[in-house]
Formats: structure tokens, C-alpha cells, sequence
């Protein structure tokens, strides 16, 4: 009866044991079938909802004061920045064309470095490189009136606040950045009667200050 | 006492390891100290290709006008003598023969620190990081040659650079020989035209230069 009562405990837990063996591959199994499922409801869902791509679209960005630029900050940035050594290079993420560095390709205008004069189209170039840079921040740089110019990477690489590999190419008390500063904090946008904020038109734009504008004319002559 | 053995026989067991890794570490630090393990400028120095003898003597002051000096004379090799700065003079834009000697390459630093330097026969002169250690970028650069080196220190022409020089040391990485276009001004001349250059029977010299050659080692102001 011993015998027999043993055989039965240990036929009872072989089943029991079975059993859960049983459900845990079924749970495994579950799980694995809920993952596979989820993951293509996910793949689903978002391919099929995500909007196609839209030409019109884009992400306005507040520009700084393009006339003031090309009269009076351009020729310091050409001149300390912009030699072939440095960011008169097509490598460059801030790209300088100018007279003695890096010309615009142009078949028919056939520029050479050194001997034509810089030309608008180049001047622009200069201009977009430097907003392009960091569009987004150069954006709330604009919408603040220029409040912290040194959160610009063009700045802050300058300034040596960042890595700079050509080291440091302006000092916080030097006639450049003064100048550079004073371009930034021309006013570009004000608040418009419904609420919102409206780009000032270039007629009613304030002109840079006779003091930066001595500045400017300095920082040309600076190496 | 079995720990004890124990602490005290592994030290020595493991001493044949240490040393052998110690020097498999020495080996390798010396092996990466002599050759230089970095592809970008392995292949630039590669691109340079062979020594022309038929020109100059190779491996010697004259060798290479017009080719990047600071390339292989850097940190990174493979030429032992380090140039800050270095490059070849021409008297005209196009002509690769025409090299000016005892040409007075006068240089400016960022600390305001003058410091001059002349071409040899082959129109070629660098400075050594021990000539001038003291050397910052930017640099604004002039370079005039007199009617006689030596003798006559009258000024026969003089150039200077247009820009500054942000922080290359070789000049020729900019000035690419035989090449004037939107990204190259072409070589350092002191003529904007061969023919100007030819117009006034200025004798060219050979290099290495024959016995009664006055090569200049100083320029006048460092002479007087």
C-alpha cells in the first residue's frame, strides 16, 4: 500500500510539474505573439499616419539685419575669419567666400581668388552661412532683440567658449565682436496689433549706431 | 599557512607575465612613437610622390619647391626637422622654373614678435620650430627682394600678403603651384607676370648653387 501510495504522489507530480511546464512555454509563446503583434500594430499605425512630405512646408526662421550685414559686418568677417586656411574652405559648415579667400563657383563670372573684388552674391553666401549655422537659435536670438549673442556658435567658437580649432578669433572688448554684437542686436520683430509678432519692414528698421558703425569700420582693418 | 604559501608563491609566478606584457607595451609605444598610424596624413604625404633628383638633391634644403613643407616636417612626420612655417618664393605666376634666391620672407605674429627669413638657391625657406618658438597664428607675411642680396639692399620689389595666415604652415597648401582658380590663388610670386619678370634680365640661379654664389643668411636688419 506504501509502494502504491508512493507511485501515485510521484505519477501525481510529474503531472503537476508537466502542467506548468505547459504554461510557461504558453506564456512564453503569448508573450512572443503579443510582442510580434504590438510591434506590427506600432509599424502600423505610425506609417500609415505619418503625413506625406509637404514641399510648401518650412520653419521660418527670424533673420538678422541683412542690409547692415553687407555695409558693415561682412568685411571684418571676410577678412578674420574667412582666409583659405580657415573657413575659406568648402568643408566648412560656415562657408566664407570673399576677394583674397574662397570664391563662389562660377563658370561665367570666373572668379580667382585674389583678383576680382568680393561680389554681392558672395556677400549673401557669407550672410546665409552665418544664419544657417543655427537657424533655430539664431531665430530666438532675433525674436530677444539680441539679449545673449553668446549662446550663437558663431560666437561662442569665436570666443573660445567652444572648441575652435583655428583657437581664438575674437575677444569680448575687441572693435569685432562689438561690431558683430551690434548687427544682432538690430530689432527684426515687434509685437503686432492682434497679439502676435510681425517682422519689422526693412524702411523701419533702426540703422546701426554710429559707435558700432566706427567699430565695424575698425575690425576691417584688423588681421 | 597554505594561504600564506600561497600569497607569497604567486608574485613570483606572475612575473614572467608581467614583464612579457611590459614589454609588449613598450613595443607598441615605440612602434606607434616612430611610424605614424594616421591614414589622412600618411595619404597626403603619399600623394607627394617620389623625390625628382634630376631637379634638386633630394632629402636636402632644396628639395621640393612648391610642395607642402610642413606636411612631412610636422609632429605627425615623417621628416624629423618640425617647420612652423615654410614654402618657395616664384618671381612670376606660372613659371615653376623661376624660383627667387635671397628673397627677405618677413613675418608678424599675433604677439606683434617680427622675424625674418631668406630663400636659399631654390627660392625655398622655413622656419624651424627653434627659430621661432614663440610663433602665433595669425600671421601677416611680406616677402621683398633687393636689387643684390648682400651687396645692394636696395628694393627691387616687394609683396605682401593680402590676407592673414589663420594657422596653416605650409604655404603651399594654399598656394597651389600651377593652379589659380576660386580656391587657390596660385604660387607666391613677386611678379604678376612671367614676362615682367623676363623684361628685366634678372639671372636665375642654379641649385645647388655654383661656388661664387652669395647665398644671404641674414636679412639687413638683423646684419646691421
Amino acid at each position: 500500500m506504501s509502494g502504491g501510495s508512493v507511485l501515485s504522489c510521484s505519477g501525481r507530480g510529474e503531472a503537476a510539474s508537466r502542467r506548468r511546464r505547459r504554461a510557461r512555454w504558453l506564456a512564453v509563446l503569448a508573450s512572443i505573439a503579443g510582442l510580434v503583434g504590438g510591434g506590427t500594430l506600432l509599424t502600423g499605425t505610425t506609417t500609415s499616419c505619418a503625413s506625406p512630405p509637404d514641399s510648401q512646408r518650412y520653419t521660418e526662421i527670424i533673420m538678422p539685419d541683412f542690409p547692415t550685414y553687407r555695409d558693415h559686418v561682412d568685411a571684418y568677417l571676410q577678412r578674420r575669419c574667412g582666409t583659405l586656411d580657415c573657413h575659406g574652405q568648402p568643408g566648412r559648415a560656415y562657408r566664407i567666400y570673399g576677394f583674397t579667400g574662397f570664391r563662389l563657383y562660377n563658370v561665367d563670372a570666373g572668379l580667382v581668388s585674389g583678383q576680382q573684388p568680393t561680389i554681392p552674391e558672395e556677400v549673401l553666401a557669407n550672410y546665409q552661412a552665418a544664419v544657417a549655422l543655427e537657424p533655430e537659435e539664431m531665430s530666438r536670438l532675433m525674436a530677444t532683440q539680441g539679449a545673449e549673442p553668446n549662446k550663437l556658435l558663431l560666437l561662442r567658437k569665436a570666443l573660445r567658449i567652444e572648441r575652435h580649432k583655428g583657437g581664438p578669433a575674437m575677444a569680448e572688448d575687441d572693435p569685432g565682436y562689438r561690431c558683430v554684437v551690434a548687427w544682432l542686436r538690430i530689432r527684426v520683430v515687434r509685437p503686432a496689433p492682434d497679439g502676435e509678432w510681425e517682422i519689422i519692414p526693412q524702411e523701419d528698421r533702426e540703422k546701426l549706431p554710429i559707435s558700432a558703425q566706427q567699430d565695424c569700420e575698425r575690425a576691417k582693418s584688423f588681421p | 599557512m597554505q594561504l600564506d604559501a600561497n600569497r607569497t608563491a604567486e608574485p613570483t609566478s606572475r612575473w614572467p607575465t608581467r614583464l612579457l606584457g611590459g614589454a609588449v607595451v613598450l613595443a607598441i609605444a615605440s612602434v606607434g612613437s616612430s611610424c605614424n598610424l594616421d591614414p589622412v596624413h600618411n595619404s597626403a604625404v603619399n600623394s607627394l610622390g617620389p623625390e625628382d633628383p634630376e631637379f634638386y638633391p633630394p632629402e636636402s634644403e632644396y628639395h621640393r619647391p612648391g610642395e607642402p613643407c610642413a606636411l612631412c616636417h610636422s609632429k605627425k612626420g615623417p621628416a624629423k626637422s618640425k617647420f612652423v612655417l615654410a614654402g618657395t618664393i616664384f618671381w612670376g605666376p606660372d613659371d615653376y622654373n623661376a624660383r627667387v634666391d635671397n628673397a627677405y620672407v618677413r613675418i608678424l605674429d599675433a604677439n606683434k614678435t617680427k622675424k625674418c627669413f631668406v630663400t636659399n638657391c631654390n627660392g625655398n625657406f622655413f622656419v624651424r620650430e627653434e627659430d621661432f618658438s614663440t610663433l602665433t597664428f595669425p600671421l601677416l607675411v611680406s616677402v621683398e627682394r633687393t636689387v643684390e642680396p648682400g651687396k645692394n639692399e636696395e628694393t627691387l620689389v616687394i609683396r605682401r600678403m593680402a590676407s592673414h595666415i589663420g594657422r596653416e604652415a605650409s604655404c603651399a597648401i594654399c598656394h597651389i603651384q600651377g593652379l589659380r582658380d576660386f580656391a587657390s590663388p596660385g604660387q607666391i610670386r613677386l611678379f604678376d607676370s612671367d614676362q615682367e619678370f623676363r623684361d628685366r634680365n634678372i639671372p636665375l640661379v642654379d641649385c645647388p648653387p655654383p661656388e661664387d654664389f652669395v647665398q644671404v643668411t641674414q636679412c639687413p636688419e638683423d646684419r646691421f
